[in-house]
């Protein structure tokens, strides 16, 4: 496994994605029954939309003077009594880590869910230095056994069925076959708890930093990542430099939005605040405390006038679940630590020349901005990323599909010219089409055509004649349109 | 240059780039939460017991301080616990509960917070435990949610491996959301000690998005408002 893509494979891995039938109804299924959720809480909660401007306001604020935040949250956790180190890359926080887990003579890691610690690659390194290292996230849990990595930055195994992991569980935990989702957790809970209580260190990542008090906020639902920072002598939190925020008052402001976005719930069952080590007289806690701060490519977004928004990212994980190339084509077919619409983003910023396909895996259609509780223009930056990657790539180096595609855009923009020869070569593909029309759309197209349907694409059934009402008058021309003003908005350019 | 001041000043150069904002955003929304200021006590209890009771969380009511003891041990009876942590009050006195239930024959873990070394057993024996008692700083009713706060008499692991967790709260404690409810503790708790805040038992739902409770917290929660005179 490696956290960022190592090949330009993924025309050939997401045309396997969208091959697998079975993985598309799991996706379906659990990316529907998510914004099913997030519908319902979005809909209850009234001040959404004013939590979501305050919110992007505070990341605005905030990312536009990291300098300064940084230094105040790095004096404040030191004053606390946590250690901190600050690391360019992700070779250096690696070193890091791995120094204080040889330090702390650790045979055992316990990891809360980290996409930060997933991106610098710190299982391989961990094990390398002779320590096991258990993921203890459900999920995250299932993908480890599986050897895999995780497929959505919030449900890792959402590309597996209850059946999937109830044979992955007979086969590695030795109980007896069960798809019962309960028996299946209660199955995990009972060999993990006793790896907690035996490990040395706790890694997590982290979900906000707040910089008044030196304070890092950690959300979960399960309580793994309370027991990794609570039972083990040493934990070590890694975080971005873009996780800061100015002051505890700015909490409930993400917290309002966050799981209602991420999950549909209003709040997650675990807020877990830690500023510092165990007190003296403390009875848990760890009693040393380290904090990664990492940057890893993340100045450089800064610099970047368009890419700077992505830092505001939340990982909420919801633009996934509702985008359509995502839905089609799984986690997997990224070959990232972060895929979906915002992994297209970070990937090739993070990861370098190797995932620079991947703002090209959007259709621009905009759902991912519409969910984004902090109003991320997901579209706009995958354009520019597009146009960067353009301009540093020769024609001849596009994609074969794209450049197809690209030139029938062309040849259809030549033939837009002549409407009527339009209009009827329409009708008549829709004479010739009839055959394959079923409830108003072509599932299947013959010839050339085919390519567009040969991947479950659909297209809606061509009309010979066009419908109009009995008595209605003919639509006006733009130009009528314009003299008359009716297209001017609100009537105000004159 | 250590590596802390070129991340400054890599940061501070790539701040000096101007930013292209993608659209205007309102400027003059209103930053607060929407809360109900007025509400009345009553009103907001019986709000968080809806919002408890719609993340699995178990109401048992509003009850006198007195009558707390008895309501701790007839739970412990119900779930058939035998081992019971009792966490130190935050404004109410817990050595009643703690003499209820050791008169009722059940095994009362004794949180021995001296020395420091006896840290390990203590957070072992708490793990064992079959039901745990603490009191909450906070509560929010928006969410249905506690605001717990770790501290030696108290420790945080009470809220975390207990089987089943007893969360009792004073009812002029309850806030009518997040944001009151985190003016409200002010920073000192979040510097000084380690607080949680806990809306319902532990839960996954990594298996087809499934809810399954108690995956590593406690599997089921319960929650006394205390208000003299109940
Ligand atoms: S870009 Fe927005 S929607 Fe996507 S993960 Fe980040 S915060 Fe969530």
């Amino acid at each position: 496994m490696s956290a960022g893509p190592s090949s330009s494979g993924f025309l050939e891995a997401s045309r396997r994605g969208v091959a697998d039938a079975d993985l598309r109804r799991k996706l379906e299924n659990a990316t529907g029954r998510h914004l099913e959720h997030v519908a319902a809480s979005h809909a209850e909660f009234p001040a959404f939309d004013s939590e979501r401007d305050a919110a992007r306001r505070i990341k605005e604020d905030a990312i536009g003077r990291l300098d300064e935040l940084l230094v105040e949250l790095k004096n404040n956790l030191e004053a606390n009594g946590a250690a901190v180190f600050v690391a360019a890359d992700a070779g250096e926080a690696r070193d890091y880590i791995v120094k204080v887990v040889q330090r702390a003579e650790a045979k055992r890691v316990v990891k809360g869910k980290s996409m930060t610690t997933e991106e610098i690659e710190l299982n391989p390194a961990l094990e390398r230095a002779g320590a096991e290292v258990v993921e203890t996230d459900l999920g995250e849990y299932i993908v480890q056994l599986r050897g895999e990595r995780p497929s959505h930055i919030i449900t890792p195994a959402i590309h597996l069925s209850k059946e999937d992991i109830g044979r992955l569980f007979a086969d590695k935990l030795g109980i007896p076959y069960t798809a019962e989702p309960e028996t299946l957790t209660d199955a995990a809970r009972k060999r993990l708890r006793e790896i907690f209580l035996s490990a040395d260190v706790g890694v997590t990542g982290v979900n906000f930093a707040i910089a008044e008090t030196g304070t890092l906020a950690l959300i979960e639902n399960e309580g793994n990542g309370r027991l990794s920072s609570t039972l083990p002598d040493t934990f070590i939190a890694v975080m971005g430099i873009e996780k800061v925020i100015p002051k505890l008052s700015d909490l409930s402001h993400f917290l309002e939005i966050l799981a209602r976005t991420g999950t549909g719930q209003k709040l997650t069952t675990y807020v877990n605040f830690i500023s510092g080590p165990r007190g003296q007289k403390d009875a848990d806690g760890p009693r040393a405390m380290h904090v990664v701060i990492l940057d890893n490519g993340r100045s450089a977004m800064l610099a970047d006038p368009v890419l700077r928004e992505a830092l505001y990212c939340l990982r909420c994980g919801a633009c996934l679940n509702v985008c359509p190339v995502y839905r089609r084509i799984g986690g997997h077919a990224y070959n990232s630590t972060y895929p979906g619409p915002i992994g297209s983003i970070v990937s090739p910023n993070l990861f370098g020349s190797a995932a620079a396909e991947l703002p090209f895996a959007s259709t621009l259609c905009g759902a991912c901005r519409d969910i984004c509780p902090v109003r991320i223009d997901i579209p706009r930056i995958l354009l520019h990323l597009r146009w960067r990657e353009g301009a540093k790539q020769p024609p001849a180096r596009w994609p074969k599909e794209t450049v197809k595609v690209r030139e029938s855009v062309v040849r259809f923009a030549r033939m837009a010219r002549f409407p009527r020869t339009l209009r009827l070569l329409t009708r008549l593909a829709a004479v010739v089409l009839r055959p394959f029309s079923r409830d108003g759309y072509l599932r299947r197209m013959p010839g050339v055509a085919g390519n567009w349907t040969k991947w479950g694409r659909d297209f809606p059934a061509l009309r010979a004649r066009r419908k109009t009402r009995k008595g209605a008058k003919p639509a006006p021309r733009i130009a009528d349109a314009n003299r008359d003003g009716a297209a001017a908005p609100s009537g105000q350019s004159q | 240059m250590s590596a802390f001041h070129k991340l400054i000043a890599r940061v501070r150069t790539a701040l000096e780039s101007p930013v292209e904002s993608a659209r205007p955003h309102q400027a003059a929304a209103d930053t607060a939460s929407p809360h109900a200021a007025a509400a009345r006590r009553a009103e907001l209890a019986s709000a968080f017991a809806r919002e408890f009771g719609a993340v699995r969380g178990e109401f048992l009511g509003i009850h006198a301080p007195e009558k707390i003891p008895a309501k701790a041990v007839e739970l412990a009876r119900t779930l058939k616990a035998r081992v019971i942590a009792v966490g130190a009050g935050v404004t109410l006195d817990f050595d009643p509960v703690r003499h209820a239930l050791e008169s009722a024959r059940l095994t009362v873990v004794p949180m021995d917070t001296k020395k420091s070394e006896d840290a390990p057993p203590l957070r072992d024996r708490i793990a064992q435990a079959d039901l745990s008692v603490v009191e909450a700083d906070a509560a929010i009713a928006s969410t249905g949610t506690f605001a717990v706060v770790g501290t030696p008499a108290s420790p945080a692991s009470l809220t975390l491996t207990p089987a089943a967790n007893l969360i009792i709260f004073r009812a002029d404690r309850l806030h009518a959301d997040l944001a009151t409810a985190i003016a409200a503790l002010g920073p000192e708790p979040f510097v000084k000690n380690r607080v949680a805040m806990i809306t319902g038992p532990s839960r996954t739902a990594d298996i087809e998005k499934m809810i399954v409770l108690g995956v590593h917290g406690p599997r089921r929660l319960f929650a006394i408002a205390a208000w003299p005179g109940q």
